[in-house]
């Protein structure tokens, strides 16, 4: 493969980090220009994701000692499959949610805060998913706390702002229990560096219970029920860009850096019952958000319950993580599809309320029907939430039943199934107002962009459809640690 | 009510059992030095001679510069909020205020420079000296609220942001010459860290100056 072999030698993980950071520089020195860095930037990064992961495709998981200094006397950066999949993910999501936002904040002054902060965050979630330290990623995660706290306000209002405070305060007590995990990882092993804590974890009172505090910190940034009460309010009040990059990216990074703590780090300690537990409560978010989802009258609201259901997926990962084999890759899927199809979603959301002047699911018949892109966009998505075929969401909970019924796990492949009778519920009653006779109305007039972005991610999840081997080879190369 | 009781009556219960279980996991550490030995062990590679600041400045570069990234996102977070609140504090009446600042104000830039410059060799660095030069800032604006001297916008961006920009340039300025990101030629290790430190200690200053202010003078 000569593509690999010229690909070998080049330095790529840095620069994830580097442009999105000169973006967010250069827009907030500059901010009259903010929108042209931030489509300057999104395009780089996404053009420096794909080749990060044709390059982790091609030769396995690259690690990178920052300074030349090697851990544990220095911080190793890790490019991997599961870290260069997610860099991919948001990179794609992420072209999406700054191309709309040209439409939906155009060159207003909220829009220049906009674009900063959006690549503060962007910077921000890659540092974190290639980051190999713990320490370092605790940083990493404050810079993603901030960064989307200010997202949230931008939408001004007391309600936003209350909102928005509530996530900074939740997201800090989440953090500090993160902080005592890893102190307590540093006083028991003398280093920071994931693979080199991975090898030394062994089950006794300090690894278990820095597990336990990284653990619950990091499920409360990720909303799982019971502790997903900040995100309804915060996720449905933001502008719609806003809403997608929280929803779609910023709740998988909390995710993400638990799966990389127990892939890597913990793999070694087996707490009785966790996986019980963890699959219970991930039973509970399916069950709650989408009877929430049934429940609450406004649109955004609606996909913002569904995305608390679509947290408790994720969970499924503790039970599937230990008795089958693969079973995460399959979870991992399922993240990228719901990311792609909930941003979709979010942004045809944003579409309608802007064309309607609000978002009461009832009232917004007409403006479905006038603008059948945006309808058709939601529905696709919507698809890919319940699970429908020929959708990334399909192949996605494919996987997840198939791990867990190869392992036995009758259960949870029924949550998986059940859950999917529910989304599909909350899906029909968000589409339902766009099939009640009567004549379409266009609303106000909006820029073309803000339709065809949602249309176009739309028709990315169901490319997702096929792209079922690869992202699994992909994850294949991954750094798992413990075992010796 | 009786939530806020329950929750009352919980709270501490739940604190107390977190703190127990705490102690038990501290009291089942192994006794173990860390990191001291590998960082004594390249100290001569780490162009300065104090390891607090070997750590911080060039062993884990890469954290110190994202917690200068935290300072800066948190300015720019409190100034996106778009709050213009009128500068409450009223000036200090008399002349005691007035002349001890005087005097303090110079005592204190010194004291912040000395603070940055001792860090290679002694306790110190751009944090501590960034705080001393930011506290003297602060005192200013309490004294003179009415007459602040204040920085047109485009500059105080730069001035907030220079840290980050110098520090993120010298990083990749060492991956572009094979030294890893955020790593510095070895002969250059110590000119390097003292610039950064110095405009890091600079844009710390301002940064808790204007957080001192809030959104009062953002845009």
């Amino acid at each position: 493969m000569p593509s690999t072999a010229f690909m070998a030698d080049v330095i790529l993980a840095p620069w994830l980090v580097i442009v999105p950071l000169v973006g967010a520089l250069l827009a907030g020195l500059w901010p009259a220009t903010a929108r042209w860095w931030g489509l300057l930037t999104a395009l780089a990064t996404l053009v420096l994701a794909l080749l990060l992961a044709l390059q982790v495709h091609g030769q396995g998981p690259v690690v990178l000692a920052l300074g030349g200094w090697s851990p544990p006397l220095g911080i190793a950066l890790v490019a991997d499959g599961l870290a260069s999949l997610m860099v991919l993910m948001t990179a794609g999501v992420g072209l999406a949610i700054s191309l709309y936002a040209l439409g939906y904040l155009g060159g207003t002054a909220r829009g220049r805060w906009f674009w900063m902060l959006w690549l503060w965050l962007w910077a921000a979630m890659n540092a974190l998913y290639l980051s190999g330290d713990v320490f370092n990623l605790y940083v990493t995660l404050e810079l993603v706390v901030l960064a989307s706290v200010a997202l949230v306000a931008l939408a001004g209002g007391a309600a936003p702002l209350a909102a928005a405070m509530r996530y900074l305060l939740v997201s800090l007590l989440g953090s500090m229990a993160y902080l005592m995990g890893v102190v307590l990882l540093y006083g028991a092993y003398g280093t920071l560096d994931l693979q080199g804590l991975g090898a030394q974890v062994t089950l006794s009172a300090a690894p278990m219970m820095a597990a336990v505090l990284m653990t619950v910190g990091l499920l409360v940034k990720s909303a799982l029920f019971p502790l997903h009460v900040w995100l309804p309010p915060a996720h449905g009040s933001a502008p719609a860009p806003v809403s997608a990059a929280l929803s779609a990216l910023v709740v998988k990074v909390s995710f993400y850096l638990i799966l990389r703590l127990w892939l890597m780090v913990f793999p070694e300690l087996t707490l009785p019952g966790l996986d019980l537990l963890m699959g219970g409560l991930a039973a509970a978010a399916v069950l709650w958000g989408g009877v929430m989802a049934l429940r609450v009258s406004r649109l955004k609201q609606v996909v913002a319950y569904s995305t608390v259901a679509q947290v408790g997926y994720l969970f499924l990962l503790f039970p599937l993580l230990w008795a089958a084999p693969g079973g995460w890759q399959a979870v991992v899927f399922f993240a990228v599809a719901h990311g792609v199809a909930k941003a979709a979603v979010f942004l045809a959301a944003g579409t309608l309320q802007q064309a309607a002047g609000h978002d009461r699911l009832a009232e917004l018949g007409a403006v479905m029907r006038g603008r059948l892109k945006t309808s058709f966009a939601l529905g696709i998505a919507g698809a890919s939430l319940v699970g429908l075929p020929l959708t990334g969401g399909f192949i996605a909970k494919w996987l997840l039943v198939q791990s867990a019924l190869e392992a036995h796990l009758w259960g949870w492949a029924v949550v998986v199934l059940g859950g999917g009778l529910l989304a599909g519920a909350y899906v029909f009653r968000l589409l339902g107002p766009a099939f009640e006779p009567g004549p379409g109305d266009r609303g106000r007039p909006l820029p073309a962009i803000m339709e065809w972005v949602p249309l176009s991610l739309a028709l990315l999840t169901i490319a997702l459809g096929f792209a079922g081997t690869p992202a699994l080879a992909l994850l294949a190369r991954t750094l798992v640690g413990g075992g010796g | 009510m009786t939530r806020h009781r329950a929750a009352a009556t919980l709270m501490p219960l739940m604190s107390l059992a977190l703190a127990g279980l705490l102690v038990v996991a501290v009291l089942d550490l192994p006794p173990q030095s860390g990191l001291a030995e590998p960082v004594a062990g390249a100290m001569d590679r780490a162009g300065v001679d104090h390891p607090v600041t070997a750590v911080l400045l060039n062993f884990r570069a890469y954290d110190t510069f994202l917690e200068l990234a935290v300072l800066l996102l948190a300015v720019l977070a409190v100034w996106s909020l778009g709050r213009r609140d009128p500068i409450p504090a009223r000036p200090v009446q008399g002349p005691v205020l007035h002349g001890t600042l005087r005097h303090l104000i110079p005592v204190a830039v010194v004291t912040g420079g000395y603070l940055v410059w001792v860090g290679s060799s002694d306790s110190g660095g751009a944090f501590q000296g960034g705080a001393v030069l930011g506290a003297a800032g602060v005192m200013l604006m309490l004294s003179r609220p009415r007459e602040l001297p204040m920085l047109p916008a485009p500059l105080q961006r730069l001035g907030l942001a220079l840290g980050v920009c110098v520090f993120l340039a010298v990083g990749t300025a060492g991956l572009l010459a094979g030294h890893g990101f955020m790593g510095y030629p070895p002969d250059w290790a110590y000119p390097l860290i003292l610039g950064i430190e110095l405009v890091a200690a600079l844009s710390i200053a301002l940064t808790l100056v204007l957080l001192f202010l809030g959104g009062r003078h953002g845009h």
